[in-house]
């Protein structure tokens, strides 16, 4: 997939740690499997991709890449463990492109440095894959700012 | 007064108070449990000053707070807030009383009307308004004078406590009952003013801890289908709002008042790395921390209460042997606790009483799971 890369989204990712090809990868190994979200009333797309350190998401549309973000914090899986129903509407903004199911917003537990705690997460209810939101990331982020500090 | 009369804060109190105060969000061992009995106006007490001087001088009271932390020792953290806050942003008019925090006397919303022309303030705006500018006022004292006991709090309650202080309380009631619609349009409304407010705080100092959760959305005043309708599912729009911008991390979620049938929905709330929940009573009594810990504690931090009527009015004895059952039932919640009171410590509650429930966290709260 040729993807496009504007000069200012590339300074980003050079400024984060990104590498370009990377990204790419990422994006072409979503495509491949279809473990990405939709969005439901648009022509952008989420992958994701890292290992155990790092979960990296890459937001695109057909030609161009939008947005590089990514979280250290670990996610083990949803919190109290089950997909019960609950009390509001839930339903994200995204879809899963493998099962076309809604992405719930729910509370996922997360690990880092040896703690556990939930945060908000995007769940394919099917697939059981998980994702979080660029703002989510953003709090993530000052999250595990305060672990690393805490917990040094 | 000034900072200068103020004697220094012991740093070696302040390094083991800060110890303490991390071990419930990062399981980092420490020797007990931290409490926090929500000293705000009380601190005036302390220094022979009222409420009411309390709330007008933010910079003042800031750090009678700080310093009222360091003589009782409990959590480092300087607090300054009060209920009816984000009225006056919309036109209310508020009334500074000498013994209680300020009270609004005055609404911007009366009519139906009102309610669809109701604008939300952006963040700007806000950032400018009344209630942020006093706000920060305390906030920036405390961050440059006492910069170990810094948290950038943002004073939300839910969706039904900003709704209340925009409309006289009887009239959103009788709204419920007439027009419920009406009111979930004013609850709208209400939690995008939470959002701008949150994003305010986090532009600001870099991070958010926001207290919201559902005070009078509570069963002394609502049922639970009401409850869940105007409190927990636009509150839980709010600061999912919230986080998906990036205004987190904290969360403190305060429900204060009897939540018997509706706690358990707030499990599901949504939840960031930092969240506390409080809960006030089970019915008329307090609400039990063993049954706290059950529903929550593997899911957030806990933060098990005393009742504020036997802080207030009880003796040193009955705050103790309270404080005692609570803080030994919650000590090890899997996810961190801590012990304080069911709301705000009050105004004139007795020194000794205070003292109580910290000398129960130090004598039965000593960890065992480190």
């Amino acid at each position: 997939m040729d993807i496009k890369i504007t000069e200012e989204l590339d300074n980003t990712l050079k400024d984060n740690g990104f590498k370009k090809e990377e990204i790419q990868e990422l994006i072409a190994n979503a495509e491949a499997s279809g473990t990405k979200l939709k969005a439901r009333d648009g022509n952008v797309t989420i992958a994701k991709g890292g290992s155990d350190n790092l979960t990296v998401y890459a937001v695109y549309s057909p030609d161009e890449l939008l947005d590089v973000y990514a979280h250290k914090m670990n996610i083990l899986g949803l919190t109290g463990g089950e997909l019960n129903e609950i009390d509001y509407d839930d339903a994200s903004e995204w879809a899963c492109a493998k099962c076309g199911e809604i992405a719930l917003e729910r509370n996922v537990d997360m690990t880092y440095m040896g703690v556990t705690r939930p945060g908000p997460g995007l769940v394919c209810p099917k697939c059981d894959e998980f994702y979080v939101s660029d703002g989510v990331a953003k709090t993530l982020k000052t999250a595990e700012a305060i672990l690393e500090e805490k917990r040094a | 007064m000034p900072a200068k009369d103020y004697a220094p804060i012991d740093q070696n109190w302040l390094e083991e108070a800060g110890s303490l105060w991390t071990t419930p969000w990062v399981d980092k061992p420490s020797d007990r449990v931290i409490v926090d009995p929500i000293i705000l106006s009380h601190a005036a007490s302390l220094f022979r000053k009222n409420a009411g001087y309390f709330y007008q001088n933010p910079d003042e009271a800031i750090r009678m707070v700080c310093h009222a932390c360091e003589l009782y020792d409990v959590t480092p953290v300087g607090h300054y807030l009060y209920a009816d806050y984000w009225g006056q942003d919309y036109g209310a008019e508020i009334k500074v009383q000498t013994n209680s925090p300020p009270g609004i006397t005055k609404r911007p919303i009366k009519t139906a009307e009102d309610v669809d022309n109701f604008e939300v303030l952006d963040v700007d705006e806000l950032t400018k308004g009344p209630t942020l500018t006093t706000h920060y006022k305390a906030l920036d004292t405390c961050k440059e004078e006492f910069p170990h006991m810094f948290a950038p709090i943002t004073q939300l309650g839910g969706t039904m406590e900003v709704a209340t202080n925009w409309a006289a309380i009887e009239d959103v009631f009788m709204w419920m009952i007439t027009e419920p619609e009406l009111v979930d349009k004013l609850c709208v409304k209400a939690g995008d003013h939470m959002v701008n407010a949150c994003k305010a705080t986090s532009e600001r100092y870099g991070a958010n801890v926001m207290i919201t959760g559902s005070v009078i959305a509570s069963g002394d005043l609502m049922d639970t289908e009401q409850i869940k309708r105007f409190g927990f599912q636009p509150v839980s729009r709010a600061v999912r709002k919230v986080l998906n911008s990036g205004a987190g991390p904290g969360i403190y979620y305060h429900l204060c008042g009897n939540h018997t049938d509706d706690f358990e929905m707030w499990k599901n709330a949504p939840m960031s790395p930092f969240t506390i929940v409080q809960i006030g009573y089970d019915g008329q009594n307090i609400f039990p921390t063993s049954k706290l810990v059950e529903h929550f504690g593997d899911r957030c931090t806990c933060f098990g209460t005393v009742d504020t009527k036997l802080i207030d009015r009880g003796t040193p004895a009955q705050v103790y042997e309270q404080a005692k059952e609570q803080v030994t039932a919650g000590k090890d919640s899997p996810r961190g606790f801590i012990l304080g009171t069911a709301c705000e410590c009050p105004t004139n509650a007795p020194p000794v009483n205070v003292h109580a429930l910290v000398k129960a966290a130090k004598d039965h709260g000593k960890y065992e799971k480190f």
